[in-house]
């Protein structure tokens, strides 16, 4: 709780630089234990591979949709597994008390959490973004949004795995919630088929999710800067904030007995 | 300050069970305080919501003047804890954890790099200081697990359990470093069930049964306060069914009981005592293999408000070492 004496006294700033520098420790921890593990690979890469594959093969796709499809789709698998494994392993293992012993609160403790997930999954979308932008030979009208749309999704997407982690019980649970999750957001997110094509009640469900708006940010990058563009990263940003916000209150309930 | 630790009328309730029952106790500044009880007596979460692991369900505790719950991140930048479950990264070095918790508690680079230095060389650990924690034993974890939790210079340490399952050679030196930083001026917060460890460390122990403590004091003002009472310890040569019910006959014998191969009698007057037994292996020619008086120790005044019996506490320590070496690795 913050009250007018502590921000008068210059505590606040400190408080926000302390939550920065202690969400910043938790990432990098989570980089050196998580990164490397096989469930990593596993499910933040080798699904989306394989699903991206399996639909789009002996297909024409145009590059236009192609890039924005496939770059939302690893942002979205290679942010929400790392924090997904990550939570769900610190509870098993309770290296999560360890950090509930600390002088952090939940809050920075998932801001930390979704930095790491969203530096992994940022980094995969990066490098993917420029092979298949040099391999299609596309044409990109505005690279910085493109990225910052890169940036918000997955943030957002590391965000929805922290919450569903939390909530889950397990590891195994968490990864079959979040893959339960994942998959048809992906075929009503816009990743195949464009959002516009799709039924009502299917359309009003893709609004409701965070891949949609990742998905049109970055097809609005390619094409040119556009309301249509803000609108979509306004969205994201928010999607993160409610998201981090939900994951703080599912993890004080699940583990403040 | 003159308390470090001040708990006032903490509950804590999960439905209709009374974990911790409206419990009040102090802990003076630089103390070394046991609290001591069977499983499932409190310990625990009592030491949860100290730390901010547990929200009381009503009462409260302050920490270094601090609420507990209200001022929770400030209690924690202050104190040090050792959980049950050695919770460190096993991926990691024993540097690396060290080095991360230092960071977390906001200790300077050089600072952190010093101290873990100067606590692994003390906890024996610094030569594999760069060995992942995957290939340490368990002793050898729960000691980096002490000394992650040292590495802020705590003003209060609190431990769970921390020689629970542990090799000889570990425990003693956990238990003397541990003593070693309450010389030092750490006021020490141990939950345990090895009364002689308990015996051994604190000052100051409470007794804790059904979420409630039963009796606070030293241990030697405890132990006093059964020296009302003597206890003889005999073994004899054979057999002897009737011991127990003709002991217990005498209105000077308070108890009487089968320890192993020997008996135990506790009786008001000690010098009764043993004319009876005397008595009794005389009309039953039997021989004393041996006879021993005995001061009343910590354990006996934990038997006496526990309401548990020597057996019952030898099975419960049996239960948790065998579970304890169940999760080593």
């Amino acid at each position: 709780m913050v009250n007018v004496g502590d921000i008068l006294s210059g505590r606040l700033a400190r408080a926000v630089l302390d939550f920065f520098t202690k969400g910043a420790c938790i990432a990098k921890k989570d980089a050196k234990v998580y990164y490397f593990k096989p469930q990593i690979f596993g499910f933040g890469i080798l699904i989306p591979a394989f699903v991206y594959l399996a639909f789009s093969l002996g297909r024409e796709i145009p590059p236009g949709l192609l890039v924005p499809g496939l770059v939302s789709m690893v942002s979205l698998f290679g942010a929400s597994s790392v924090e997904a494994i990550s939570i769900a392993m610190e509870k098993q293992t309770g290296t999560y008390e360890l950090l509930q012993t600390a002088p952090v609160s939940t809050a920075g403790i998932v801001f930390g959490k979704s930095l790491a997930g969203s530096a992994f999954g940022i980094v995969l979308s990066l490098c993917t973004a420029l092979g298949a932008v040099l391999l299609s030979q596309s044409q990109m009208a505005s690279p910085i949004m493109f990225v910052i749309g890169i940036v918000l999704g997955s943030f957002a997407f590391s965000a929805l795995g922290i919450l569903v982690a939390a909530a889950a019980r397990d590891m195994p649970t968490a990864n079959i919630s979040l893959t339960a999750l994942r998959l048809p957001m992906i075929f009503i997110g816009g990743v195949f088929i464009p959002v516009g094509t799709l039924a009502p009640g299917l359309r009003l469900i893709a609004y409701l999710t965070p891949l949609t708006y990742v998905v049109d940010a970055l097809r609005e990058a390619m094409a040119g800067p556009s309301v249509a563009l803000a609108v979509d990263l306004t969205v994201l940003a928010a999607w993160f904030v409610i998201l981090e916000a939900l994951a703080v209150v599912v993890l004080n309930r699940r583990t403040q007995l | 300050m003159e308390n470090a630790v001040e708990v006032d009328n903490l509950t804590k309730r999960y439905g209709d069970v009374t974990a911790v029952d409206a419990i009040n106790f102090r802990v003076k500044t630089g103390e070394f305080f046991g609290l001591l009880g069977p499983n499932g007596a409190g310990k625990t979460t009592t030491i949860r919501m100290l730390t901010g692991l547990t929200r009381p369900t009503s009462g409260g505790a302050s920490i270094l003047g601090r609420d507990c719950v209200r001022d929770t991140l400030a209690v924690k930048q202050r104190i040090g804890v050792v959980s049950e479950a050695t919770n460190l990264y096993n991926e990691m070095s024993a540097w690396d954890n060290l080095m991360f918790i230092g960071e977390l508690y906001g200790v300077d680079r050089s600072d952190r790099v010093e101290r873990a230095k100067q606590l692994l060389e003390a906890f024996q650990l610094y030569p594999r200081r760069n060995d992942p924690l995957a290939h340490y034993s368990k002793g050898m974890k729960r000691r980096v697990r002490i000394a992650a939790a040292l590495l802020h210079r705590p003003e209060v340490l609190f431990l769970d359990e921390p020689t629970s399952g542990l090799d000889v050679q570990s425990s003693r030196l956990i238990r003397s470093l541990v003593r070693e930083f309450n010389r030092e001026g750490v006021t020490v917060f141990l939950t345990t069930h090895y009364i002689e460890e308990a015996d051994q460390l604190c000052d100051r122990v409470a007794i804790v049964r059904d979420g409630k403590i039963v009796v606070e004091g030293s241990p030697e003002k405890l132990k006093s306060s059964l020296r009302d009472e003597a206890i003889v310890e005999v073994a004899f040569d054979r057999d002897t069914p009737d011991f127990e019910s003709h002991l217990r006959a005498d209105p000077c014998v308070k108890e009487v009981s089968r320890q192993g191969d020997k008996y135990q009698v506790r009786a008001m007057d000690c010098g009764i005592a043993i004319q009876e037994i005397v008595r009794f292996v005389t009309s039953n020619r039997l021989q004393i293999l041996s006879i021993n008086t005995k001061q009343p120790s910590l354990e006996d005044v934990f038997l006496k408000h526990t309401g548990l019996d020597a057996v019952q506490v030898e099975r419960m320590e049996l239960l948790r070492t065998s579970k304890a070496g169940g999760q080593r690795g």
